[in-house]
């Protein structure tokens, strides 16, 4: 065999065979309808399966690898969010969106693989950890009344898909009281509204990339300029296989997604939309890739309602000129195109390949088009005024415009739509059940004939939050969900009050899943040397591990339910004048000084030694002479029983009484 | 050669450092433990007080897992912060505080009272990571560094709860008691805040604060852009000083303490040394705000890795020998500080007050019973 061969052979071996660990990185670009654009940066790192202990690591973080083994973490998400995402404006059925779109403060779920009866312990031990690696207050996640057990939000697709129908799957019952549905899962979800995210939560997220910000496309992440971004999602994503034959590895993904505002030069055509450049967004051009990552890629992403402008003239023959058409024309030539099904496009840029890459787009016309904003627009609320009780609210409302790349598997028509609401209400908040109602299009209707699943596990006073799950279906005719429930706030105890309780307490996201709306893209290349369809396929054929230079890819053409979060409301509780116990301690003290002074005044005098004293200095005064009968000592303890017990009685009073 | 270059000064320092090494023995660790205890936006300056400091003692060569930083509420993302993940303590903006790489150990509404006195004694939850705990040990100098709203003989923690001087004394104590640390430099910058380690009676602390009982601390500037003050005036000029320091400097706290003018601070700084068993004029100002890494050699290597079961029992069995040992003594010295005390408690003024008014409440029932019983 001659060398150059054998050369070649062992380079195709270890190109398709050898499992190592693995680390790429994305990025993708897309402008928004409103001019915005968004930044998604997608990190992948791969873990083989170790069959030992303390293996040294190339490329894939100890510190994660350690949480995975110490922790027994199968799976788990976490991610850090500043801003809202604005469904209506940036869209919600499609993938990048799922992604982005996270609730505001912190959220944590995870799936460990330890006894049931160890779950919750180990979740705070988690918590804790995780506080000490992203310098968050994550560990206030470790008290019972901050995380809930999920009985259906986040069941593995079987649960949902079984016999067609979502929720007919046989032997569950409609009504799931005290006992639980199935054999309880090890999940569990926590979020915290109120947590603050910074750079501090930033760099620690970065040190775990093995080219920290140093080279490739972290060294666009200007602390500055994500900061001032009008949406901010830093998340963390672990997956890991069987503990006990362990055959998938570990994958770690981390995804920052920013929002960036619109550049404020106005140089475009329509006040909408401005021109912009990656330097221009980031404030730096993108100078290479990380030397460790075996992808580093950039992609500008058009939506199908934009990519539809381009192709409105052109005929199907005729090649689009990406670089430079009627819409926009591109700062340099992308190396490869790719076009979903659906219509959207996708234009690939190597980092590496660029020395130097300032993408940008500069818009020739005004266009306008919508995101695809999903069959519902959401939203929750807090009716009623008062400290004393109101209602809760979720709507939903039939959207105009594209929905978005919803499948329903195994659904010729559709005609129904299922929806899926998870809602931790703490334990302050003293929900009534009975009151919940379900109005469609204005009108009540009865309550078991739109629902078709719910748990509803009441709150325990600071033990545990109120945990309801409803699984809805309605016809796909319906323009208007409503769902009600009426609650009495409680009390809370003086130092169970949050420094800044005028502020109000922060109710965690409604989490609203479509079970049977599966958002996913499906790519083909539309390049001339590349043919077939996206080589995720062949990758799948030689390699039994996916490399993570097609996890995004995969990511993107993977079939997750939708998944919408509503907004945090914000709740005023009657809260107390915190100076009070001051005031009483005062109060009962100036009481105290007073009994006690005038007692120990009544006991200690003599009136008649005084009287008696005066009497030889001068003559008897007119005082004096009053006082004579006092002189008796019968009369004077009399006074002073009568003094005592007055004193003591309006003590008791005030005391009884305050 | 560029680095060899910076190494050169560092190279100097531990050479100059180790014939005082011999002469009294040196400390082998620097921690900082530097607290801002307010919430709320106008409360900016404090923040930026203590992330000056944090700023500085990095600078100097802490490095971050011995710093615990802990800051009561968010201002660099705060909404009202008009430059995001930025904090300045200076109007000028040449240097932003919050930098690419800052590791805040207790935020928000982890900075309690609570919190706060489980670091300095490192009565923890076994679950809290490393990164949030105060690891030192007997032969570390700990600066400890306080800022917020404080009064006569206490300091706010978020406008919500406070910590009292004697409390502060007795943790600072049983770091003493526990070994955790060698010497102390404790700086306060707050309102009257020399109280606040008046009760401090644990040897090897240096108190520094930033005014005298009665007296307010004030701010130095405001920032018309961020649109509050930005920096507390003894944080100012002890920064200006702090900022010739360089890891090698002989700066000596004595001269750290003369730069507190009354006239700029608007107070008297004043300084606590009882305590301390050094001259201030000995005392390198990198001793509390630099970092040294003394590695210690041992002659042979650690004997837990042989594996050897026989030795690891004989190890054991001596501890266990020493043990009993041990107890006896502390607890014949318990009991002669018992006896001590015990002669101290019958001559003290306050005991002899209680007793009095004790009697007299007895006295007062009684007679009140009898009066009672009388009618």
């Amino acid at each position: 065999m001659d060398l150059p061969f054998a050369l070649a052979f062992v380079l195709l071996l270890t190109s398709c065979y050898a499992i190592d660990e693995d680390f790429s990185e994305e990025l993708l670009l897309r402008p928004l309808p409103d001019g915005n654009v968004l930044a998604h940066f997608h990190f992948a790192s791969t873990l083989p399966p170790v069959d030992h202990y303390g293996v040294h690591h190339r490329l894939f973080p100890k510190a994660i690898f350690q949480l995975v083994r110490k922790f027994r973490i199968k799976e788990m998400e976490l991610s850090f969010t500043q801003g809202r995402w604005n469904y209506q404006r940036w869209g919600v059925g499609d993938p990048i969106a799922q992604l982005a779109a996270k609730p505001v403060g912190v959220e944590l779920t995870a799936s460990l693989d330890v006894p049931e009866a160890e779950v919750d312990s180990t979740w705070g031990n988690l918590t804790h950890a995780l506080s000490g690696l992203f310098c968050a207050s994550i560990n206030f996640l470790e008290s019972p009344t901050t995380f809930l057990e999920p009985w259906f939000s986040w069941r593995p697709e079987a649960n949902w898909t079984g016999g067609g129908g979502a929720f007919d799957a046989p032997g569950v019952k409609r009504v799931v009281k005290g006992k639980k549905w199935s054999k309880s899962s090890r999940t569990r979800y926590g979020a915290l509204p109120r947590e603050a995210v910074c750079t501090e939560n930033l760099t620690p997220w970065l040190k775990l990339l093995p080219c920290r910000d140093k080279a490739g496309l972290t060294t666009l992440l200007d602390r500055p300029t994500i900061y001032s971004g009008m949406y901010h999602s830093q998340r963390l994503i672990i997956t890991s296989g069987d503990f006990d034959r362990d055959e998938e590895g570990t994958t770690l993904e981390q995804t920052l997604t920013v929002v960036l505002r619109k550049p404020a030069v106005s140089e475009g055509l329509s006040s909408k939309l401005q021109d912009w450049t990656l330097s221009g967004l980031f404030g730096s051009k993108l100078e290479g890739k990380c030397p460790l990552a075996t992808t580093s890629s950039v992609y500008l992403e058009l939506e199908e309602s934009l990519a539809k402008h381009l192709a409105g003239d052109l005929s199907k023959e005729t090649r689009i000129n990406f670089v430079d058409n009627r819409v926009f024309s591109l700062s340099s030539a992308p190396s490869r195109v790719l076009a979903s099904l659906s219509g959207s496009l996708l234009l690939e840029y190597e980092a590496g390949t660029h020395s130097e890459l300032d993408l940008g787009v500069t818009w020739r016309a005004p266009v306008d088009w919508s995101p695809a904003r999903g069959r519902f627009y959401t939203s929750r609320y807090l009716a009623g005024s008062g400290n004393a009780r109101g209602s809760i609210v979720i709507s939903f409302r039939a959207n105009d415009g594209p929905s978005g790349d919803c499948y329903s598997p195994g659904i010729e028509a559709v005609e129904y739509v299922d929806i899926m609401i998870l809602q931790m209400i703490p334990w302050y908040v003293r929900l009534y059940g009975h009151t919940l109602q379900v109005s469609l299009d204005g009108r009540n209707v009865e309550f078991w004939s739109v629902v078709r699943l719910m748990r509803f596990t009441p709150a325990e006073d600071r033990k545990a939050p109120a945990a309801v799950e409803i699984a809805l279906r309605v016809s796909i005719a319906t323009q208007a969900v409503t769902l009600t429930i009426q609650y009495d706030k409680g009390f809370l105890h003086i130092d169970e009050h949050p420094p800044d309780a005028n502020r109000g307490f922060d109710l965690p996201s409604a989490v609203i899943t479509f079970p049977r709306c599966r958002v996913f893209k499906q790519f083909q290349s539309d390049d001339v040397g590349h043919s077939h369809i996206l080589a995720v396929v062949q990758v799948v054929d030689c390699f039994v591990f996916p490399s993570p230079s097609f996890v995004f890819a995969l990511l993107l053409q993977s079939q997750r339910p939708m998944q919408i979060y509503s907004e945090v409301s914000l709740m005023q509780l009657a809260t107390p004048d915190f100076s009070m116990p001051y005031n009483v301690i005062t109060l009962t003290c100036t009481v105290l000084a007073l009994y006690f002074g005038s007692l120990l005044n009544a006991l200690r005098r003599r009136i008649g030694e005084e009287e008696r004293e005066s009497k030889e200095g001068k003559k008897a005064g007119l005082l004096s002479q009053k006082l004579k009968w006092l002189r008796n000592e019968k009369h004077m303890r009399v006074i002073k029983v009568i003094l005592v017990v007055i004193i003591g009685v309006a003590v008791n009073h005030y005391l009884s009484s305050s | 050669m560029a680095p060899l270059l910076l190494l050169l000064p560092l190279l100097l320092l531990i050479s100059s450092i180790a014939p005082s090494a011999m002469a009294a023995p040196a400390h082998t660790s620097n921690w900082a433990v530097l607290v801002c205890t307010s919430r709320y936006w106008f409360n900016y300056r404090h923040m930026a007080n203590t992330l000056s400091i944090y700023h500085t003692v990095k600078r100097l060569g802490i490095p971050d897992d011995h710093i615990l930083l802990m800051l009561a509420d968010d201002m660099a993302c705060n909404a009202r912060n008009s430059r995001p993940a930025q904090v300045f303590n200076n109007e000028d903006h040449k240097l932003n505080l919050y930098g690419e790489n800052v590791e805040v150990d207790y935020r928000g509404y982890e900075v309690t009272v609570d919190n706060f006195l489980r670091v300095l004694t490192g009565r923890h939850d076994p679950a809290v990571p490393r990164s949030k705990r105060l690891l030192s040990d007997e032969s570390s100098n700990v600066l400890l560094y306080m800022t917020g709203h404080g009064g006569d003989q206490f300091i706010k923690f978020q406008d919500a709860e406070e910590i009292q001087s004697h409390d502060l004394a007795d943790a600072i104590q049983q770091m003493h008691q526990k070994g955790r640390y060698r010497e102390i430099l404790f700086m306060v910058d707050t309102c009257q805040a020399s109280t606040l380690y008046s009760q401090v009676y644990s040897p090897g602390v240096l108190a520094a604060s930033s005014s005298k009982k009665g007296e307010n601390s004030y701010s130095h500037h405001l920032d018309m852009d961020v649109g509050v003050s930005v920096i507390d005036r003894f944080t100012y000029y002890t920064l200006q000083f702090l900022e010739g320091v360089r890891t090698d400097s002989a700066a000596t706290l004595e001269s750290l303490f003369r730069v507190y003018d009354p006239r700029l601070l608007m107070s008297n700084a004043s300084f606590r040394d009882d305590l301390f068993r050094r001259k201030l004029d000995e005392v390198r100002v990198t001793e509390f705000f630099g970092s040294v890494m003394d590695v210690k050699h041992t002659p042979s290597g650690y004997s837990g890795f042989t594996g050897d079961p026989t030795r690891r029992s004989d190890r054991r069995r001596s501890e266990g020998e020493a043990k009993p040992r041990r107890e006896e003594r502390e607890a014949t010295a318990a009991a002669a500080a018992a006896a001590s005390e015990l002669e101290v408690g019958a001559g003290d003024e306050g005991d002899w007050v209680l007793g009095v008014s004790c009697l007299l409440i007895g006295v007062t029932t009684v007679l009140w019973h009898k009066a009672l019983r009388t009618d």
